[in-house]
Order: structure tokens, then sequence, then C-alpha cells
């Protein structure tokens, strides 16, 4: 499998499928996701090759991608204080949508 | 011209409360730091445990939950420390995913296998070390503050 074609899929499917969604985010939800994909891109990479072979299940690469969000939080919250926290409007429904996208490529 | 020096001290003491409101960070709590590494600590014994079933550390558990907890209502009632509570709500909340949401995911699932650990707990250390060195911060941020207070004021 070759992550690297992977996540240009993801990010590729992630704005067919949010579709006017995606249009109708704000410009920092768009970086946010972004940069979402990219900070955790070796995670992710690990974690998808997990479920590809087996030995985590879908439920638990899911659980996984939700905890990589939550201490990007907590990492936004070190970095920019409570106000300006991004993370926040960056909703769990994108996380399933992330994790049904590759459940869709790998399977 | 003895009024002078009285609305000099005034101009002195408006400015040092204007520069400590702006710096707006809880200063250093050791009890906070202290608390932190220990959760952690305590987490990460308990944590590497969960491939063996969730009801043989239901007390641990529980009262592990219970000291973070507390620690969200310690860090709640800090003045200017909103970054703390947050972290801390973060982490004690069962419906996230991080240290309450392990152990929630280990109740409903029973155990874990290996190679879930493996990558999860280290998701939670992680957590836990943002917040210790945010914590760890506060102490070298305080002095610098004070610093610039005293220089401002020079």
């Amino acid at each position: 499998m070759d992550f690297q074609e992977l996540l240009k899929d993801l990010k590729k499917n992630l704005a067919e499928i949010l579709g006017d969604q995606y249009s109708d985010f704000k410009k920092e939800t768009k970086e946010d996701l972004e940069a979402f994909l990219e900070t955790s891109k070796d995670k992710l990479e690990r974690w998808t090759k997990l479920m590809a072979n087996g030995e985590i299940s879908l439920d638990e690469y899911e659980w996984l991608v939700k905890s990589q969000k939550d201490l990007l939080t907590l990492q936004g919250l070190q970095q920019v204080g409570v106000s300006k926290i991004s993370l926040g409007h960056f909703k769990n429904k994108v996380i399933k949508t992330i994790v049904d996208v590759v459940k869709g490529l790998i399977f | 011209m003895q009024v002078k020096p009285f609305f000099l001290l005034i101009t002195i003491i408006v400015l040092m409360v204007s520069s400590c409101a702006a710096i707006r960070t809880a200063p250093f709590d050791q009890y906070s730091y202290q608390k932190a590494v220990e959760i952690k600590v305590e987490a990460s014994q308990l944590m590497d445990k969960a491939t063996t079933p969730y009801q043989e550390h239901t007390e641990a558990i529980e009262e592990l939950l219970l000291d973070a907890q507390k620690m969200v209502a310690y860090e709640q009632n800090k003045p200017n420390n909103g970054i703390s509570y947050e972290m801390w709500k973060l982490l004690a909340d069962a419906d996230k995913n991080l240290l309450a949401g392990f152990f929630k995911r280990w109740n409903e699932q029973g155990q874990f296998s290996p190679v879930f650990l493996g990558e999860a707990k280290p998701q939670v250390l992680e957590a836990m070390d943002i917040l210790i060195h945010y914590e760890g911060k506060k102490d070298k941020e305080s002095e610098n503050s004070l610093m610039n207070l005293i220089r401002a004021n020079q």
C-alpha cells in the first residue's frame, strides 16, 4: 500500500464527499483539516497499515484518529490559548468522514 | 509639592496592576505540577494492564479518574487559568479520546489487544506530557513576567 497515494486520495475524496459542506467551511477549518492530515501523517500511515493488516479494528482505528484530534486540540491550547483555539470547530463528523474514506480505500 | 511622590506611587501601582492583568496566566503552582506528574505515572501503570480484563482494576481506575475530576475542579477556580482548566477538562472527559476516554473504551471493550494498547497508550501519555510541560513552563513564565515588570517599573 502506497500511503502517499492514499493520503492524496484521502484529501481529494474528502473535498468531494464533504462537497457543499466543505465549501461552506470557514477557511480556518479547511486549513485545520490540511494541518491535521499533515501533522498526523506518520501516525495515520501506521494506523492505516495496522488496520489494513487486520491488527486493529475499524473502531480502534477511529478511536486513535479521534485521540489524535484531541491531542492536537491540547497542543493548540498550549500554543495559542483558549480564545484562539481553532480545532474546536473541527467536528467529529470530519473525523468520521476520514475514517469512512480510508475504509473505502482499503477494503 | 508634597503631593508629587504620592502621584508617582499611584502611577507605579497602576502600571504594575495593568501589567499583571495583561499577563493573564496563573502563576506556577507546585501542587498542580505534582498532581499532573502523579496522575501520569499512575495512569501509565494502569494502562499497562489494559490487556487484562477491566473488571480486575475497577477500583484503581475509579480512584484515578476521581483524581482527574478533582484536578478539573481545582484548576477551574484559579484566576487566569483557562488553559490548564480546558486541558484537564479534555483529559477527564470520558467522551473524548484521551485519559478518561481510554479507560471508558477499556471498560466497553473488556480488554485491549497488545497492538491497540501500544498505539493508544502513547497518545494518552503524550497528552499528559503536554499538560505537564505547560504547567512547568509557568514557572519560567512567572519569572520572566516578574523580571519584565521590575524592568518596566525601574
